[in-house]
């Protein structure tokens, strides 16, 4: 007989439509009800044992979709990852789907401490100016080495460098509509974290987009992953690796 | 996601969401929320405060379970939309909608608002005049029945102009017949007027342009007339709390709720009789819920919210007959289910907090109590009949149990309260401290909250004066000078927020020129300090001629027509007085769940009768 360690269900979702409306407490309670509802065997932290144990992927802001968010719920027994999806899926509600579940070993980094880099398109309006200017913005944006832009925070606002937090950025196109979609891959989590808005505010004054830009524009996160050298690898199969026995 | 249905606002709306704060508050489609089909008659429910309060609110919840289950009828929600939205939404020109399909609640049927406390009047109008509809009841010829429900139909005469028709007392039976009347209303092609009239004769609802009231010279209420055919009192409704074993599936919110939890009612009612508090009178008679109801209730609903918490909630829980055998039963559950197990509401004695302190999850958290008065005499006169000794035991009890945390409610402006009765709040609270670290425990951390009593009315201190400002500030004064030292916290109430509640509290009909005068010049959320200004009320006062002293100070007769005399309890106002002649002599009354009957009229007048599952002990 196999003797099983703790194990972890490592679980991709979606946040679409109306659920970017939720902030990321809300979102994260959500999950975690979900997950009772669902009767997922989980493990429970704490003297009172009602605080489940789970770890999440880095935040959304309010008004963000993404195709990949992440959560890790800490397990106390075996559940197949098919039967998890389902039961979940069952209790999430719309907008929040499960697009896949994982196993993995109590050993394994939560997605929490994991995760680095997001990938987003921004789609902006149509007002917001030509895609060629945004393009020259884009390529200007990258030649520098140092981005300055002015961080405010409810508590303090400081001066931060965005350029290295920014890994690639393009502009990819026009949509039927003639909104400009914009790429990026950002950090996003145990190395620092550069927001999609704050690197379209700095293209934004550089094409000097009119106000009011910002009402239509949409942010979609793409992706979330770890960096290892020049690759960026999914959580998922970070999780295809057999735990250490 | 559904699509929305026709007459949606929703996309007037959702350019607004990124520009107030927590925008899930209107967003709807919560866990549970109800799939509403289009068509039928359409009931939407508000609450007047924001979302994280009115979502809590147990009876809405009911309510609007209830209607979902009418064939041919469908119920959806409204809160009251915070000032960052409210003003969006007014920039915007986009009505008042229910969360559920984001229609006008102008579109409805029937729109019902929960009355809560004297302290939502303001918004109460704000959610009429959102919703686009006159604010007048004379002035509406078309939409839907605005109609008031919950305990501030107790005395609703303040904004009964406002309203089409009030229900009485317990909701269940009567919203099904209110939609029932309005549903044939509506396939006959009934006039507004006729379904109005209708719905006026079901039992418990009060429409208050049936009744005429006459002032004398004094400014006292000279008569309240009923109209040719209306009954000469409307008489609240009971149901029977086993059959109406709702909620079966709460609305879990997405945000944290004030109420953050699975509440489950064990009775309703509450015959301990102090004599200041208004629910221990105007929801009688004691009705409790069996034991095996509470936990299958439990059971079903535990699995479909997923809520880390129960609470077994009643006005009293540790009153309830079963509740030992039902915490024992719901204890298991919960470990099972990784929950925790409350009892709110607790009566300040050793048995209780022993009972408190074996529920699953209990450790840790602290405890809540209500010894309401520094001085046994002054707890004689509200016939709060618990001893120094049941605080002993409780307190020392609590600490015991691993819980460090401990709240005291106390009131101040109680009838024949002197400077000593309040000075003796803190001795108390010392002696109960020095108690347990003479038994050798590390003192607890005491928070002492004191509140302001406001008469109110149904109850034996209807007939008593305000007490003024200064006197109430000097007991502050008192308080804060005593009621100090290490671990020893004390909070207390704006007494101008007390003054506005208590003068709303007793008002008759003139009132509402005040409360009309305040939403005018922008009074919102009274009961929110952060929003409450008193200078706006007083302004009210002078604009409209009110003389506030008339309401709060007056020294009322034994016999004088009150503005709530037409609406009925069930309590005897021979009763009422008689306990209020006890009070100042400080006689107690007994609680007639240990079998004697004190004739408070109730069972009689309702023709109900206590129903205890247990027997009392």
């Amino acid at each position: 007989m196999i003797v099983l360690e703790p194990l972890r269900l490592r679980v991709q979702l979606t946040k679409r439509g109306r659920m970017r409306y939720l902030s990321h407490a809300e979102y994260s309670r959500t999950l975690m009800l979900a997950a009772r509802r669902a009767g997922l065997p989980l493990q429970y932290a704490g003297m009172n044992s009602q605080r489940m144990k789970v770890s999440l992927s880095p935040p959304l802001a309010i008004g963000v979709t993404s195709e990949c968010e992440f959560v890790d719920y800490f397990l106390s027994d075996y559940v197949s990852p098919g039967e998890a999806a389902q039961v979940l899926g069952r209790s999430l509600p719309p907008g929040i789907e499960v697009v896949s579940c994982r196993l993995m070993g109590s050993g394994a980094k939560s997605v929490g401490k994991l995760i680095d880099t997001a990938e987003y398109t921004v789609t902006l309006p149509f007002q917001a100016g030509f895609e060629g200017d945004w393009g020259k913005a884009v390529q200007e944006f990258m030649r520098k080495d140092t981005v300055n832009f002015e961080r405010v925070q409810p508590r303090r606002t400081r001066v931060v460098n965005l350029r290295p937090g920014v890994h690639r950025l393009e502009v990819v196109g026009t949509d039927p509509e003639g909104s400009v979609r914009i790429q990026m891959v950002l950090d996003d989590g145990t190395r620092g974290t550069v927001k999609p808005s704050e690197v379209v505010q700095v293209l934004a004054e550089s094409v000097k987009a009119p106000a009011g830009y910002r009402e239509g524009c949409r942010v979609n996160r793409e992706g979330l992953y770890v960096r290892r050298g020049d690759r960026l690898v999914s959580p998922l199969e970070l999780a295809r690796r057999r735990p250490a026995v | 996601m559904k699509a929305e249905l026709p007459g949606s606002v929703w996309e007037e709306l959702e350019p607004l969401l990124l520009r107030v704060q927590r925008p899930s508050r209107y967003l709807g489609g919560e866990w549970n929320a109800p799939d509403i089909e289009p068509g039928g008659t359409t009931v939407v429910l508000a609450y007047p405060d924001i979302y994280e309060i009115g979502i809590s609110n147990l009876g809405l919840a009911i309510l609007q379970e209830v209607v979902n289950d009418i064939e041919g009828a469908s119920c959806e929600r409204v809160y009251s939309p915070w000032v960052d939205m409210e003003k969006e939404m007014r920039d915007a020109g986009v009505p008042l909608f229910s969360l559920e399909t984001h229609r006008p609640v102008s579109d409805f049927d029937i729109f019902g608002i929960s009355i809560p406390h004297e302290l939502t009047f303001t918004n109460i109008l704000n959610l009429i005049d959102m919703a686009h509809l006159p604010l007048m009841a004379v002035d509406r010829k078309e939409g839907p029945l605005v109609v008031g429900g919950g305990c501030g139909t107790a005395n609703p005469e303040p904004i009964a102009d406002f309203f089409d028709i009030f229900v009485l007392g317990e909701g269940e039976e009567a919203i099904g017949s209110l939609v029932e009347v309005v549903s044939r209303g509506r396939s006959l092609g009934w006039t507004r007027e006729k379904t109005l009239s209708e719905a006026s004769a079901l039992p418990g609802v009060y429409r208050p342009s049936d009744y005429v009231v006459e002032y004398a010279e004094s400014g006292a209420i000279e008569a309240i007339s009923p109209a040719a055919g209306a009954a000469s009192k409307v008489r609240k409704n009971l149901v029977d709390l086993d059959r109406w074993l709702y909620p079966e599936h709460p609305i879990i919110p997405f945000c944290e709720a004030v109420h953050d939890r699975l509440n489950v009612e064990v009775f309703r009612g509450c015959t301990r009789g102090c004599r200041f508090c208004q629910a221990g009178m105007i929801y009688r008679p004691v009705r409790e819920r069996s034991a095996t109801s509470v936990v299958r209730m439990v059971e079903n609903l535990s699995g479909r919210t997923g809520h880390e918490e129960v609470s077994l909630c009643s006005l009293s829980s540790t009153d309830y007959t079963m509740v030992e055998e039902v915490s024992g039963r719901v204890s298991q559950i919960c470990k099972d289910r990784h929950m925790a197990l409350s009892l709110p509401s607790l009566r300040m004695d050793g048995l209780s907090v022993e009972l408190v302190s074996g529920l699953a999850g209990s450790r840790g958290g602290g405890l809540t109590f209500a010894p309401e008065a520094g001085t046994e005499r002054l707890r004689g006169v509200i016939n709060k009949q618990i001893s120094e000794t049941d605080m002993a035991e409780a307190v020392i009890g609590t600490v015991r149990a691993g819980r460090r945390r401990i709240k005291l409610y106390f009131m101040i402006g109680l009838p024949t309260e002197t400077e000593k009765d309040v000075e003796e709040i803190s001795r108390l609270v010392f002696r109960l401290r020095d108690m347990v670290r003479r038994k050798g425990l590390p003192p607890p951390a005491l928070n002492i909250s004191v509140s302001t009593f406001v008469p109110k009315p149904h109850t034996p201190f209807q007939w008593v004066t305000q007490e003024g400002p200064e006197s109430i500030e000097l007991k502050q004064r008192i308080l804060k000078e005593t009621v100090r030292g290490r671990g020893i916290n004390l909070s207390w109430h704006d007494c101008h927020m007390s003054l506005v509640e208590s003068l709303l509290a007793r008002g008759d009909r003139r009132l509402a020129a005040v409360v009309k005068h305040v939403w005018e010049n922008g009074g919102r959320f009274d009961s929110w300090s952060e929003h409450f200004e008193f200078s706006r009320w007083e302004k009210a006062y002078h604009e409209t001629s009110t003389d506030p002293d008339f309401y709060l100070y007056r020294e009322r007769a034994e016999n004088e027509v009150f503005p709530w005399d037409h609406l009925d309890f069930g309590l005897d106002r021979e009763f009422l007085f008689n306990e209020y002649r006890l009070a100042t002599g400080g006689g107690l009354s007994a609680d007639c769940r240990g079998g004697e009957c004190l004739e408070c009229g109730v069972c009689r007048n309702l023709e109900a009768e206590l129903t205890l599952k247990g027997s009392w002990r």
